[in-house]
């Protein structure tokens, strides 16, 4: 299912939602598409719908928690709305930002909870000890297959989660905010799998995040939410860069301030450029100037 | 007077159970935990029992008769069956077994899911009441002081737990729509649980017979201890 | 107008045998801001909750101006620190923020108009002063932590603790408590902060105190603490140096921790550092 006229992992247009029992609308024309191996990033401030377009990505919203879903939230070419709960999950994973309930509560060891999808299923034994091992591998989490789930670090349960929703083999995934709660070591483990998620296994990934300086290492484009619409969108470095970054509620990352600084520090010509061009090699953000560097 | 071989014979069943699978000091617990039970009894049956004129002992206007003590000894020796009998149970049955065991006899995994997950949750719960205490106890909640002082935290104590278990529930049942969990396929069985025709014959004997005795007592042919 | 705080080789050590404090002295002088990083489980948690006798130490005393905490009761305690938790949904119970509000200040004995004059302050530092009527429940997330905040504010302590104050926040969020800590800073009160955030941290806080395994590794002021010869130690806790920190090491410049004194730094000549003073007193910790 990969052809360059496959439908994509993630595609939603025209995009309207409401949550059940309210009459506002929580995502108000959202358009945006995902392709396998690529990674969205999406920003914003708190309220301006990213949790609800996580759900409404995976097709949770409205499949397990109702409300009103307009216009076309497709999954692999099938509207969500057409779909089972089940189904949905099998075409689109998701991870939130607390580890310890997306944990089923009833696994002894990581081996048995990263099991737990492929169950309900029912898949034969075989094809569940494949999954379980290749998920186990893609997140080089080997180590931590017979360990308790409810006694990892933030950082690993949120690993483990991740590995559990990989164990159903769906084409896209939907991250909301997945290092919120963790210390730097988890956020950097899972800035570390999100970008094997895409790479490794060409999977399609959104993430919201408010940490930019994550999203400028991981992703390939970004949107920016503001009530409900998209407000800004284009590869990430030129969406972070923007100045009504700041207006619209969302810390650029420290590159861009650092530079956006320097620039306005009233030093001389070439004390600038020398600090810019240190700044530049310190970080993988390149300068504007500088010619794209491909993916 | 309900006899004696009743409780005897169950206890004696349970000793042996226990003596085999070393459970000994685990049922410990258990046996305490019938104390106040027997105690208040022995206390009752032994000073109180209608009709008993053999008096064993005065004190002040109450009588202990001999006819309450027995009936008391009887009555403690059931509490004493029962109880460790639920113990033996409870603690040569591995509750995840129990589990699988269940959803393969057709109990949904919707069922098996609350049970199992029900015995996780404690724990977390626990934690979870500890750091709202905390939280409340930063802000004033007087939890060392008198038991009225202490009464008036009840709210603050139980708000937050109650609502925060709601949206635990909630998220979690998110969480595992997230993991196919209502898909219609049978669940595979990862863990096979070893059994055995010897084991399926006492099963069936154990049932079959226990249910033709009690027929048996009801027609009146037989007289349960 | 406020307290001293003294911790005299505070170690502790939970019932189930884990060592979460490993000998900590820490002296924090009224007023002043202090910031405590370092990975979960380094003990930073277990820190702050001996301040306001949470937690007692297994050896060691806390002391505030001086007095013992050993004894008195954690409400008593209460009066002069405040201590905000990183997760508010375990405090919120008050079918309105105004009442969520009052309950800490009403549990210290305010009433009245001097509790209604609390309360509105405290909901006004927040930005909260529009939603007072509003069911905690139906504020977003960073509102209720910021609910959370003012709910300690209001009991107008003199030392006011923050775990985690801005995960969750978005950049209005962040900017609100930097200046919430501002304002608390310029009335005289001690701030103390746990937080992950490096650059908050740096651009907050005039101390910051690095954990790590129930022990202090560094101690400073933030330049000093993100200078160079300190990335090693830093390195063995799992943290980065900010970017700033490491731009004007490349650059050659005196420590800088924020943005201002890295441009201040550069428009002063950019001149080689002088001989850059190492703060860790301790020598760096074997890695496990």
């Amino acid at each position: 299912m990969s052809g360059p006229d496959a439908a994509p992992p993630l595609a939603l247009s025209g995009v309207r939602y409401q949550y059940a029992g309210t009459s506002a609308w929580a995502l108000d024309g959202i358009d945006l598409s995902v392709a396998a191996g690529h990674i969205l990033g999406v920003v914003g401030p708190n309220d301006a719908g990213k949790s609800t377009l996580s759900l409404v990505a995976s097709g949770l919203a409205p499949l397990a928690i109702g409300g009103r879903l307009e216009g076309s939230a497709a999954l692999g070419g099938r509207e969500t709305r057409e779909l089972a709960a089940h189904e949905a999950a099998q075409r689109c994973g998701i991870l939130f930002q607390n580890p310890s309930t997306q944990l089923s509560g009833t696994a002894h060891t990581v081996w048995e909870e990263l099991a737990f999808g492929p169950r309900n299923v029912g898949l034969g034994l075989a094809d569940i000890v494949e999954r379980v091992e290749g998920s186990l591998a893609a997140l080089r989490i080997e180590s931590l297959a017979s360990r308790d789930p409810a006694r990892l670090s933030g950082g690993q349960a949120q690993l483990v989660a991740l590995a559990s929703v990989l164990a159903l083999r769906p084409a896209c995934l939907v991250l909301d905010e997945p290092t919120s709660q963790l210390d730097p070591e988890g956020t950097r483990l899972v800035g570390e799998a999100i970008r094997r998620l895409a790479g490794d296994l060409g999977s399609a990934v959104l993430v919201t995040e408010h940490k930019t300086a994550l999203l400028a290492r991981v992703a390939d484009e970004a949107i920016v939410l503001q009530a409900g619409a998209v407000v800004a969108r284009g590869p990430v470095r030129e969406v972070l860069e923007d100045q009504a970054l700041i207006e619209l509620g969302v810390d650029p990352p420290p590159a861009v301030r650092l530079r956006r600084a320097l620039r306005a520090g009233g030093v001389d010509a070439r004390t600038e450029q020398r600090a810019l061009d240190a700044l530049a090699a310190l970080d993988a953000l390149a300068t504007l100037d500088a010619p794209e560097a491909a993916g | 007077m309900r006899g004696w071989t009743g409780p005897l014979v169950v206890l004696a069943i349970v000793v042996a159970t226990a003596a085999v699978t070393k459970i000994g000091r685990a049922m410990r617990p258990f046996v305490l935990a019938t104390i106040p039970l027997i105690a208040s009894i022995l206390l009752v049956n032994t000073f109180f029992y209608p009709g008993a004129e053999d008096v064993l002992l005065r004190v002040g206007p109450f009588a202990a008769t001999g006819t309450g003590l027995t009936e008391a000894l009887q009555a403690s020796l059931r509490v004493v069956a029962f109880a460790l009998s639920v113990a033996v149970f409870s603690l040569t049955t591995p509750t995840d077994d129990l589990l699988v065991d269940l959803e393969r006899r057709g109990v949904g995994r919707r069922g098996v899911f609350v049970i199992g997950s029900a015995i996780r949750t404690i724990p977390r719960m626990a934690e979870r009441a500890g750091e709202i205490v905390e939280a409340q106890r930063a802000r004033g909640l007087d939890t060392e002081g008198s038991a009225l002082r202490r009464i008036r935290g009840i709210l603050p104590l139980a708000g937050p737990m109650i609502l925060g278990a709601v949206t635990d529930v909630e998220e979690r049942t998110v969480a595992l729509e997230a993991r196919a969990f209502s898909a219609p396929a049978r669940r595979t069985v990862i863990r096979p649980i070893p059994d055995s025709p010897a084991q399926r014959a006492v099963r069936w004997a154990a049932g079959l017979g226990a249910a033709t005795l009690v027929a048996l007592g009801i027609a009146g042919l037989v007289r349960l201890p | 107008m406020s307290v001293r705080i003294d911790l005299d080789g505070v170690a502790f050590t939970y019932p189930d045998g884990t060592e979460a404090l490993a000998g900590v002295d820490l002296a924090i002088v009224p007023g002043e801001r202090v910031a405590i990083v370092g990975q979960n489980g380094s003990g930073k948690s277990t820190l702050v909750r001996h301040v306001n006798g949470l937690l007692r130490p297994t050896r060691g005393r806390v002391l505030l101006d001086g007095a013992d905490t050993a004894g008195r009761h954690v409400a008593e305690l209460a009066r002069t620190v405040g201590l905000v938790f990183q997760n508010p949904d375990r405090q919120l119970f008050a079918g309105t923020a105004r009442a969520e509000v009052a309950f800490g200040p009403r549990n210290l004995g305010r009433r009245s108009a001097d509790l209604a004059t609390a309360v509105d302050r405290a909901l006004a530092a927040v930005g909260l002063d529009g939603a007072a009527s509003a069911n905690p429940y139906d504020l977003g997330f960073s509102r209720r932590k910021l609910l959370a905040l003012a709910s300690i504010l209001a009991m107008d302590t003199p030392v006011v603790i923050l775990d985690e104050p801005t995960t969750g926040q978005d950049a209005g969020g962040v900017a609100r408590v930097q200046s919430i800590v501002a304002d608390l800073a310029a009335a005289g009160r001690t701030v103390v902060a746990i937080s992950h955030d490096l650059r908050f941290v740096a651009e907050t806080f005039e101390r910051v105190v690095v954990m790590r395994a129930g022990r202090i590794v560094l101690d400073g002021s933030p330049a000093d603490v993100f200078a160079a010869p300190n990335w090693e130690i830093l390195a063995s806790t799992y943290l980065e140096p900010p970017l700033v920190a490491r731009l004007g090491h490349a650059l050659g410049l005196r420590p800088t921790a924020t943005e201002a004194a890295l441009v201040d730094a550069l428009r002063s000549g950019g001149e080689p550092a002088a001989a850059i003073r190492p703060t860790g007193f301790d020598p760096p910790v074997p890695s496990d």
